[in-house]
């Protein structure tokens, strides 16, 4: 049976598409996916470059990551539970270019070190729970992009996780995603059984869409069908034959009927893959090439278990020596996590990714400690995990897994958040849903610091003004809100405004990664980003000023465009 | 065989008895392929939902009538016939599914969780329209699910009204229920209720006032070092507002304010949303959460009439909504004292009960919410022209009167009433339930005043007139019934437009092949059964549904793709399979492949069921027969030429030795429904195959 994972067997309706009529979708709407590689456009998915995605549910605080320390209303008068204090002894205004990185040897607490980290850009640092992500940032393998939005920023969770994963901000309507497009176009969906593939409770909006099923496990250990009748040795290919000759039974058209067919096909013809892989709490061996954080032992990539949870196991049981917080949710994400990262290593997938909830910090937020650290942990281990695992068990790696398809120079990881929150701290000692937030891109084919004569990794949280950051001429420095006097100085905390505005589209930075690391051309970009069809009025190539009807009336945001993030 | 013939071929013909107004019926069928292949003559068609027959007339002059052509067979969505050297006219006849048929599926794959074989065999004779109504008053239905498993007398010794303070120790008394009871209990009655609109009902409303139970649970930590007396007041609390809810429906003139209240007073909902923390006092900033919420979720609808500024004027007003601990018999009277001081663990060893409380300290003051906002036009009239909370016509502005103390509690109940009574709430709560029960293509914001409304707009008008029109407003049996007794919902456009959710599809799953075989209907009679407990875990794996414990606000959805994917549809196999191989064999306890049981203690017997509807030896023996009984319980309405390809397969499952490769005869087996027999378990895989095919996944 050939692989064709795309809908040629029903006459379906883009429903979805339809329903956002409009959208200048026109194009790709007419397109028959199957026929799609006709259009042979770029190199997506025979470049070897792979796309590696975490949505942080909830609207990651990012003003609670990337700390502009140097701000003149970087106070506790407005944070004063959520605040992570200066170090006394660090001159955050100097710029070494490099982070800091409080290590803890020997019984010293992983998380020891409790002020905000230096990220020697002369203003930024970062949440003292992020602390793993100084070697990622140092190897220049990380931007951190501050103040990334949308226009007519939505602050509720849905509308706004709605627009980050359709690429189509203030359009609620449509449920199909960017990367899904982003597949479409590569042609993959009608050529090959396995694309893209998320882990975890379903399948994401990011990679839905009505032409092709592209792949969602929620559990890679129990991917596999039983038999009825109940013979070990071959109950399973009865049932399973059954069930695959009876899938071509052609039935009228109904709402859901083609989706389900879809989604069947998948399940049936991805089955056989996902079986070669050790996903197995046994098969997770992959651990640090180094002595991790000044110890005596590498710590585990993964954390999926207690046991395997820093240096935990190394120290007598010492809950103090966890990379992580040690719970279920930690647990179960890193578990995901590996298993995308192991789909990218081992099967001809582009994309894949997980997600992690928990980022809806209202009440209790926590400052050096609590709930939004014990997030920012996750984050921090996640990036620097991911880094060590391509590194040395992928394609080009120091010890690659057999049949190892992925170097880390070949995976570009993105953290996506609908929102950043308030800068204000409520009376819960939490922050409430407001706009501009943080987004993390990792990767060996990123330009951080030392990379072609960068000077920082920071995007939109530096120095500005006449103090800006005037070595740094590729992030453009843009003035945010009014500060508590009334002149714009770049604090990025409004005082009477509680929302952090944008200066760069969160669209800037997919749509950077989609074509010059993944290998769409501007055309196919132009197609999966709508908006980057319309340069003159959402300025998301080259950057500008952002007025009616992009903004609502009378609002104008200058925006920087395209981040300059990859080699 | 010349294009001009060819191009007549398509001219099909379609009896349907009759169309539905403003719903646009289903295509007619038409003949889109001729092939011939040597000496046979091949027709195809389009598939036409519930098909009941399709029959090829044919001629071979059009002055000439057609007559039915029996030279050939029609098989699935085709005809086979002899190529004979006459030129022939082709035409295609359908008859249609009996509506009635149709209407009674729908009805128990929407008011109901799905179909049970003795409900079938009710509606045969009776018209569905009388099982509407009965569901519409669920206080005029003997329930009598309690006899069907013991475990819910059990259950339900655990529970205590919230008068009766909580158990400070495990045990067997009232007051020790744990979120695992209250999930197995809820269960159990959605398996067994005769009240099932009820209990989809309760569903809903409790996935539209979304909570979670952990959070809850996590909260009390602060006052109980103990994991399960946390467990149980958290509980308590999920298990009282969903007591209210019910109560409430069970009143003929319930109202949607009576629900959003029970919501809004609801301690696990003021702990969800983070109101019990939040304080207005002092021009601090009050927690946002809740006031956003309930606009953009619970009542109006996401961008439907409010704005930031309302949301952050409202939060002021819900600041002082608080929880506390007090004696058992103020638990409904907020403008209590806290029964001592309840720092650290103090309550700890104190009977008592958690309640709202309203602590005018924390109040903030608010003014006014939506100043200066007024109906948009795309309502029209009613909703335009008349007033709301002052004496301008369409608008809706509410100003709060300077309340001081304890009477600034009615600030916030002024505004569950005002919601309540906005066209955007009627607008976004008829939505959801036209979602609920119709298909899941609806979507708030449709122009009311526009010439030609599609049928979905025009039904939500309905409803929406239906909740304006009654006094008092929003009584949620008149919008029902508008949507039951609408086209939409009785056509071919609502029937099996939906996906099961993990709740729906497991227990319809169940519900589908049970009866009671000696029918006394008592525990242990049940050809298919389960304790509750035992669905937990598969929904959990089947997208991770966990009933009272949602993470976000928005609930769970109604839509197939938030739940349909290759690695959900995985575990929906696997359970079915699970659930069809018959207890204490590998593969329902303990696993055939990867981790876990699947079905555990769901079980099932489909030779039992079979056996009470085939009495006869020689038709249990034969393999046509024995399909076509499961077809009609798992695919009714559907018309028996669309399930003829299914029926061919189920015919071959059974007359196909277990390694799938060699033929063995189905009729040579001998009939049995002990497990591990050969007919036995011949039947549970063709059952499993049946059910695990896509359109069980439908509804």
């Amino acid at each position: 049976m050939p692989y064709i994972n795309t809908l040629t067997r029903r006459d379906f309706i883009h429903r979805s598409l339809l329903g956002g009529a409009g959208l200048g979708l026109a194009a790709l709407a007419n397109v028959p996916p199957f026929a799609a590689r006709a259009l042979a456009e770029g190199s997506i998915g025979l470049n070897g470059k792979k796309l590696l995605f975490v949505f942080l549910r909830g609207g990651n605080d990012g003003l609670g990551s990337l700390l502009p320390v140097q701000d003149s209303a970087y106070s506790s008068a407005i944070r004063t539970n959520t605040l992570i204090a200066k170090d006394g002894a660090t001159d955050y205004s100097a710029t070494p270019g490099i982070a800091d990185f409080p290590t803890s040897p020997g019984g010293t607490a992983t998380f020891n070190y409790a002020n905000a980290i230096r990220l020697g850009n002369g203003f930024a640092a970062l949440h003292p729970s992020l602390k793993f992500l100084a070697p990622v940032y140092n190897a220049g393998d990380l931007a951190l992009i501050h103040r990334v939005g949308y226009p007519k920023q939505s602050r509720s969770h849905f509308d706004s996780q709605n627009y980050w994963e359709n690429g189509l901000p203030n359009n609620n309507v449509s449920k199909e995603g960017i990367l899904y497009r982003t597949i479409i176009e590569s042609g993959l969906a009608s050529t090959s059984p396995l694309s893209a593939v998320s882990v975890q409770s379903a399948l994401p909006v990011l990679l839905r869409g009505s032409g092709a099923a592209l792949t969602n496990l929620t559990d890679p250990l129990r991917y596999d069908l039983l038999g009825v009748p109940n013979i070990i040795s071959s109950g399973d290919i009865k049932a399973t034959n059954a069930l695959l000759n009876a899938q071509s039974t052609p039935f009228p058209d109904k709402k859901s009927r083609a989706f389900l067919s879809l989604q069947y096909d998948g399940l049936l013809k991805t089955l056989s893959i996902f079986s070669s892989i050790n996903f197995t709490e046994t098969g997770n061996t992959y651990v640090d090439d180094v002595n991790t954080d000044g110890g005596s032992n590498p710590y585990y990539l993964f954390p999926t278990s207690q046991a395997k949870n820093g240096g935990y196991a190394f120290n007598g049981n010492s809950t103090a020596k966890y990379v992580v917080d040690q719970s279920s949710s930690s647990t179960s994400f890193f578990a995901g996590l590996k298993a995308a990262s192991l789909i990218l290593n081992h099967t001809d997938a582009v994309i894949a990714g997980t997600e992690m909830g928990g980022f809806d910090t209202h009440d209790n937020q926590g400052g050096a400690t609590g709930a939004h650290a014990n997030l920012q942990q996750r984050i921090g281990w996640a990036l620097y995990g991911l880094r060590k695992y391509f590194q040395i068990y992928g394609r080009l790696g120091s010890a690659p897994a057999s049949g190892a398809k992925c170097a880390w120079s070949d995976v570009v990881v993105v953290l996506l958040t609908e929102f950043g929150r308030t800068t204000i701290e409520n009376t819960s000692r939490g922050t409430d849903h407001a706009e501009a937030g943080v987004m993390f891109v990792a990767g060996g084919g990123v330009k951080g610091v030392g990379k072609n004569g960068r000077v920082t990794g920071v995007v939109g949280c530096h120095p500005g003004g006449t103090g800006a950051h005037l070595s740094d001429t590729n992030v453009p420095w843009i003035s945010g809100p009014a500060n508590q006097a009334g002149s714009v100085d770049g604090s990025m905390f409004g005082i009477s405004d509680r929302y952090l505005k944008r200066s760069v589209d969160y669209r800037s930075v997919l749509g950077r990664v989609i074509r010059d690391h993944l290998g769409a051309t501007q055309n196919q970009l132009n197609r999966i980003i709508p908006g980057y069809a319309n340069e003159a009025q959402e300025h998301l190539l080259t950057g500008g000023t952002v007025t009616t009807p992009i903004e609502s009336s009378g609002v104008n945001t200058p925006i920087i465009g395209e981040p300059d993030i990859l080699v | 065989m010349s294009a001009r013939r060819f191009s007549l071929l398509a001219a099909a013909l379609l009896c349907v008895s009759s169309a539905q107004s403003q719903v646009v019926p289903p295509a007619a069928p038409s003949i889109t392929n001729l092939t011939l292949n040597g000496s046979q003559r091949v027709l195809r068609w389009t598939p036409f939902p519930g098909a009941q027959s399709f029959k090829i007339f044919s001629t071979t002059d059009l002055r000439q009538s057609f007559t039915e052509d029996t030279s050939g067979a029609v098989s699935g969505f085709s005809w086979t016939g002899t190529n004979s050297s006459t030129a022939r006219f082709f035409r295609l006849d359908t008859t249609p599914l009996d509506t009635n048929v149709l209407v009674t599926a729908t009805v128990l794959n929407r008011l109901a969780y799905g179909p049970t074989p003795a409900l079938l065999d009710r509606f045969k004779t009776n018209s569905i329209d009388l099982y509407i109504a009965e569901q519409l008053a669920p206080e005029t239905v003997t329930e009598t699910v309690q006899n069907q498993h013991t475990n819910i007398a059990f259950y339900e010794s655990r529970f205590a009204p919230p008068t009766t303070p909580v158990s400070l120790t495990s045990g067997t008394t009232a007051g020790v229920a744990t979120i695992d009871i209250l999930r197995s209990w809820f269960t159990l009655r959605a398996v067994g209720a005769d009240r099932q609109l009820l209990e989809v009902l309760s569903q809903f409303l409790d996935n539209h006032f979304v909570t979670q139970y952990t959070k809850a649970q996590t909260y009390f930590q602060i006052y109980y070092g103990d994991f399960n007396m946390q467990n149980r007041v958290a509980t308590e609390l999920e298990y009282r507002e969903l007591t209210r809810w019910r109560n409430a429906l069970m009143s003929p003139a319930a109202k949607f304010k009576d629900l959003l209240t029970i919501s809004c007073e609801s301690p696990t909902m003021i702990i969800y949303l983070d109101t019990v923390s939040s304080r207005g006092d002092g021009g601090r900033t009050p927690n946002e959460n809740f006031s956003r919420e309930i606009m953009e979720l619970f009542s109006m609808g996401v961008d439907n009439g409010y704005d930031q500024t309302d949301i952050t004027d409202m939060s002021h007003a819900w600041a002082g909504w608080t929880v506390d601990f007090v004696a058992p018999t103020d638990v409904f009277n907020p403008l209590a004292t806290r029964l001592l001081a309840t720092g650290g663990n103090t309550v700890s060893n104190v009977p008592g009960s958690w309640a709202f409380i309203f602590r005018t300290n924390y109040h903030g003051t608010s003014r006014s919410i939506f100043t200066n906002k007024f109906v948009p036009a795309r309502f029209g009239a009613p909703w335009t022209t008349r007033t709301y909370a002052n004496a301008t016509p369409g608008s809706y502005q509410l100003t709060f009167p300077a309340r001081t103390g304890t009477n600034a509690i009615q600030d916030s109940y002024d505004i569950i009433a005002h919601l309540a009574d906005l066209p955007f709430t009627q607008e976004y709560m008829s939505v959801k339930l036209c979602r609920l029960l119709v298909h899941e293509d609806f979507a708030h914001g449709y122009d009311f005043t526009a010439p030609q409304l599609t049928p979905e707009a025009d039904l939500v008008r309905q409803c929406m007139m239906a909740w304006e029109t009654n006094m008092p407003r929003g009584q949620i049996r008149k919008v029902l019934d508008v949507i039951f007794k609408s086209d939409l919902f009785r056509s071919h456009t609502a029937a099996f437009a939906k996906v099961k959710t993990p709740l729906e599809y497991t227990v319809s799953a169940i519900r589908a092949l049970r009866v009671s075989t000696n029918g006394t209907g008592l525990h242990g009679s049940w050809s298919s059964d389960t304790d509750g407990t035992s669905l937990a875990t598969p929904l959990q794996r089947m997208g991770g549904m966990v009933l009272f414990d949602r993470a976000e606000p928005d609930g769970y959805p109604e839509s197939g793709a938030g739940w349909i994917s290759a690695g959900t549809l995985a575990e929906r196999v696997r359970w079915t399979q699970s659930l069809l191989i018959a207890s204490g064999q590998t593969g329902h306890n303990g696993s055939q492949s990867g981790t876990g049981n699947d079905a555990s203690n769901s079980a099932t017997s489909p030779v039992r069921l079979m056996f009470a509807r085939l009495p006869l030896l020689a038709d249990q023996q034969h393999a046509a027969k024995v399909a076509d009984v499961f077809l009609g319980l798992l695919f009714p309405g559907e018309g028996a030429a669309n399930l003829n390809l299914y029926r061919t397969a189920a015919i071959n499952f059974l007359n196909t030795s277990d390694d799938g490769l060699s033929a063995s005869s189905f009729s040579a087996l001998t009939p049995s429904a002990t497990a591990a027999n050969a007919y036995d378990t011949r039947v549970r895989g063709m059952v499993a195959m049946l059910m695990t095919m896509q359109r069980f996944q439908e509804q």
